[in-house]
């Protein structure tokens, strides 16, 4: 059996479900019938990537097993994880760089058969007698969205162009550093992101320190929120000046800070979005559908605006 | 003249390692090693050269200097280190900068296993592992956001699926060998 080549798992991890449903909804309705219909479907016995502010920051064999486990999943599929999430992506692609060590796979396959799991990677094709196995291709949903759908066909489903949108682009650090994992993007100079939101119509702006933290990683956000809170604060004031209508990013960690964090010190805040969201509005969708409310700053004036009012 | 003081959030003055007097006493000679078990790369060949502190966001507004902290690692100087609260946002800026090819947030982590091995734990690291070890998930299910999620037509999430229990068994063995729940203090939350 060898893998089918863009066939894909939802990862969609832990914020995004139990905190930005409007996520979880425009991902689904941009990959589904309605968007790009691509080959994707769920998987429900996935679990925490595991987060590796938390666990990896703590006992790196625990997170590898928890991360192996989720890797098993996919690879018994034959499908390759799509993430919506920074964090999702590092942690897992970073696992599946630790398995490459044989030593290391032996090791954690003897705790998984405790749970009757084994990962032994995906088989590709036989040379001879000897099966030829790549480890579970863990893809970000930017990455999928860019290299594999490709903005022509973003641009061509772009029902309503969002013109005069001015958005200001935020990668996350996760998207591009270490820059051995984050490799489908420019670390020093990425544009995935950009080049969507160009596709949908909108503008994106160029601003001060665009690849700087957000601030909430590593634990920063759970043990120092005021240290994470001023981090949030020096990128909003270089975003507004820009004059940004909207945040967008591809990891919903960054979003829960920027969208908590703003509450902190702005009485009104610049909305903040997941990429899926604003190209989800760009093909159509009703905004009703994309969870506003459960967002902190508040998406009216965004909204206000793409009306044309 | 004396210079201007510089504060930083939540009241902390910046101290410069310098002016505080180290005695042999203070030093542990090994810390080097043990960060190389626990998967930080050799904290010796660190040429103290700050391109790490330059870069990082978190220097700019604490006393947290990347630099200071390789050096204590190389003295052994465990004392200074771990009273630095936890704050690396691990955005690896220090390991794109460092001409030494040493990966400073990785040896924060690493520090960060041996702080927790010396019983030093977060508490936010106590919840995660809790709600991971409940709900499969190391965020807590919401009901506001269940309501939600029901109003948007989006399936309950995994944690209330009925079959989800096996999976929560599963991460609860998983955890219990890595001998993690000790670790952390979360054994009763296992039942294996």
């Amino acid at each position: 059996m060898t893998i089918a080549s863009n066939s894909y798992l939802y990862f969609f991890g832990c914020v995004i479900p139990n905190r930005y449903p409007g996520i979880e909804y425009a991902v689904r309705w941009v990959t589904g019938k309605d968007g790009f219909d691509l080959d994707v479907k769920d998987h429900r016995e996935f679990s925490c990537c595991p987060v590796p502010g938390i666990f990896y920051s703590t006992d790196k064999d625990t997170w590898l097993l928890l991360a192996s486990r989720n890797l098993v999943l996919a690879q018994d599929e034959r499908r390759q994880i799509m993430t919506v999430c920074n964090g999702c992506l590092a942690s897992l692609s970073k696992a599946t760089e630790y398995l490459q060590d044989p030593k290391m796979m032996g090791k954690v396959n003897r705790t998984l058969a405790q749970i009757g799991k084994k990962y032994t990677g995906i088989p590709v094709r036989t040379e001879g007698k000897r099966r030829v196995v790549e480890p579970v291709k863990v893809r970000h949903y930017v990455d999928v969205m860019t290299r594999d759908v490709g903005l022509d066909a973003i641009k061509e489903k772009t029902k309503h162009p969002l013109k005069n949108i001015r958005v200001a682009v935020h990668y996350g650090c996760h998207y591009l550093r270490p820059t051995e994992h984050a490799a489908f993007d420019d670390p020093n100079d990425p544009v995935m992101i950009d080049k969507i939101v160009e596709a949908c119509g909108a503008t994106s702006v160029d601003y001060d320190d665009r690849l700087d933290c957000c601030g909430a990683g590593g634990g920063v956000r759970s043990h120092v929120v005021d240290l994470a809170n001023a981090l949030t604060q020096d990128k909003c004031i270089k975003i507004s000046a820009a004059g940004a209508d909207c945040i967008v990013t591809g990891c919903p960690f960054c979003l829960l800070q920027f969208d908590n964090a703003q509450m902190s010190f702005m009485k009104e805040g610049i909305p903040v979005m997941h990429v899926s969201q604003l190209q989800a509005l760009a093909m159509g969708i009703d905004p009703i559908s994309l969870g506003f409310d459960t967002h902190h700053v508040s998406a009216h004036s965004f909204l206000r605006k793409l009306r044309g009012h | 003249m004396k210079e201007a003081e510089k504060v930083f959030i939540g009241g902390l003055k910046e101290e410069l390692i310098e002016d505080k007097v180290i005695d042999e006493s203070q030093l542990e000679p090994g810390l080097a090693e043990e960060i190389i078990k626990f998967g930080g790369k050799d904290v010796m060949t660190c040429l103290q050269c700050g391109n790490c502190t330059g870069v990082c966001p978190i220097s700019l507004k604490i006393d947290y200097k990347t630099r200071n902290i390789i050096k204590c690692c190389q003295f052994g100087l465990k004392k200074y280190i771990f009273g630095t609260r936890w704050v690396c946002a691990t955005c690896y800026r220090c390991y794109e900068h460092c001409p030494a090819d040493l990966n400073p947030a990785e040896v924060m982590i690493a520090l960060r296993h041996i702080a927790v091995r010396e019983g030093i734990i977060p508490p936010f690291v106590k919840t995660a592992a809790t709600n991971l070890v409940r709900y499969g998930q190391s965020v807590r299910p919401d009901e506001e956001i269940d309501k939600i999620r029901k109003e948007l037509g989006l399936a309950v999430v995994h944690t209330h699926d009925e079959g989800f229990k096996s999976v929560i068994r599963e991460i609860q063995v998983l955890v219990h060998a890595s001998k993690y729940d000790k670790l952390i203090g979360i054994q009763e939350e296992i039942k294996v």
